[in-house]
């Protein structure tokens, strides 16, 4: 099998300072990689650069894309915005930077269909309802402002926007972060059964350890910027060898 | 089959004085298709550790583990994602699992990753819950709430789901009364008939009688420190 995302090298400063450097990653279809460390160690600005919201400096952002690599960082704004509306998504924290929140639920749902050419209104339609089902929000609420959903609801509806038009590779930055811990329950086992059924390969930013053990396959640990440890998410977190990862791992609180 | 040849490990606790804690040297060990083999020795000798390292969640320093002919090393962490998927199975001595989720549904997971029918895997999964005299009424309901017996054998029931070919058990009836037990240790049996590796923690002598695994006191194997 041949990874579907791979980062090699990448870095990100903004003016002298570091926003991450160095940074390699390989992502395979199905899989999970997390990617934890203090705030301020450049989790963000990792996810934000190999996604296409911020341009990185140096580096190889290559995309396998039915078996055609695509050199991401090389390729025409045009390209780019394109394998931006089909082939990745992103899921912000805050749901309401990634919905809009004057129009419908369901409109929110078929922006990204319209935007990749669909004009049928009655598969339009269909393909909403089996979205909302998919992440659990009443058919009742299609026509409904988003303003009007709790915290738990508005995110699993950024979800369904995100994964409507089947994209690839997803990258969340902290999807649970802003939501009380039953909320955060439902949204990861969704998240979880959405990865094994539609083979979905994730990077997903928290600070959260326990999060990451839930879901993530691979782990990488960051600090001040740089990847201190990275490897298979179990044995980074049971038998860390780096100094920083046993701080970050024995300053856990025990429920 | 499962092999571990001249094992090094030791923990270095960077934050704590750079303590260094040997934990194996010049480990060796051979499990056999159909075999069990239970891990004795007093508590802290590193019998969980074994089972670690050879589901890759321990490093070792050196020597090697090989699993049916493939090496386990953890700079290659999609060798092990695989291994997992579809040669080991593991049953910890705890069950951790996302919250809210229900019991059948993490029962039937193992067996829906590797793409089997919904339907035949819930079936699958029911049959284990109702062998492991796990009630019917619970099975919509997240284990998390239930008693410490309970949870042990929605784990075994988790674990033992599919057939490995090679199966680490950590103490599977520590928690048990002795009904479940036995019927625990006879679903251990009939995965060690269809030709599983077995490698296991069992605290009691009566298990490892029932199950006549062959007993290795780590501390006669290994010489640390």
């Amino acid at each position: 099998m041949e990874p579907i995302l791979s980062v090699q090298n990448l870095n990100k400063y903004y003016g002298d300072q570091v926003g991450c450097k160095n940074m390699n990653m390989t992502l395979y279809p199905g899989e999970v990689v997390g990617v934890v460390g203090e705030s301020g160690s450049g989790k963000t600005t990792f996810i934000n650069s190999i996604s296409g919201n911020l341009n990185p400096d140096r580096g190889k952002i290559l995309i396998n894309k039915d078996n055609e690599i695509i050199n991401f960082l090389e390729i025409s704004e045009s390209l780019k915005r394109l394998l931006i509306r089909t082939e990745l998504a992103f899921v912000h924290q805050n749901p309401r930077d990634g919905l809009r929140l004057d129009v419908s639920a369901g409109g929110n749902i078929s922006e990204r269909l319209m935007s990749i050419g669909q004009r049928n209104y009655g598969n339009i339609r269909q393909t909403i309802f089996k979205w909302l089902d998919k992440v659990e929000i009443d058919k009742s609420r299609v026509d409904d402002f988003p303003r009007t959903f709790s915290g738990g609801m508005l995110q699993r509806l950024q979800i369904a926007k995100n994964l409507v038009t089947s994209p690839k590779i997803i990258f969340m930055d902290e999807p649970t972060g802003g939501l009380d811990v039953s909320v955060q329950a439902k949204i990861l086992d969704l998240l979880r059964k959405l990865v094994r059924e539609l083979h979905l390969s994730v990077v997903i930013v928290s600070h959260d350890l326990a999060v990451i053990r839930l879901l993530a396959d691979k782990i990488i640990v960051m600090k001040n910027g740089e990847a201190v440890e990275s490897g298979l998410c179990d044995q980074v977190l049971d038998d860390p060898q780096h100094s920083y990862t046993q701080l970050l791992v024995s300053s856990v609180l025990q429920v | 089959m499962i092999e571990l040849n001249n094992i090094t490990k030791k923990f270095t606790l960077h934050n704590q004085g750079r303590t260094n804690i040997s934990v194996f040297k010049n480990l060796n060990l051979k499990i056999n298709p159909g075999e069990i083999v239970a891990l004795t020795g007093p508590s802290g000798v590193g019998k969980s550790s074994i089972l670690k390292m050879i589901y890759g969640n321990y490093v070792f320093q050196s020597g090697e583990i090989k699993i049916n002919n493939y090496k386990i090393d953890y700079k290659y962490p999609r060798n092990i994602i695989e291994l997992r998927k579809n040669t080991i199975g593991y049953v910890s001595q705890f069950l951790r699992v996302i919250p809210r989720v229900p019991t059948i549904e993490i029962v039937m997971e193992p067996l829906l990753e590797i793409n089997f029918d919904q339907e035949e895997v819930r079936e699958r999964a029911e049959k284990i819950l109702l062998d492991l005299n796990i009630d019917k009424n619970l099975w919509n309901l997240s284990p998390l709430t239930f008693s410490g017996g309970e949870q042990q054998r929605v784990n075994v029931a988790r674990g033992l789901i599919r057939n490995y070919p090679c199966l680490l058990l950590d103490e599977p009836t520590a928690s048990l009364d002795n009904v479940n037990k036995d019927i625990v240790l006879n679903l251990i049996n009939e995965k060690k008939d269809k030709g599983s590796s077995i490698i296991g923690i069992f605290h009691d002598e009566s298990s490892r009688k029932y199950l006549n695994a062959r007993e290795i006191d780590i501390t006669k194997i290994s010489h640390a420190n």
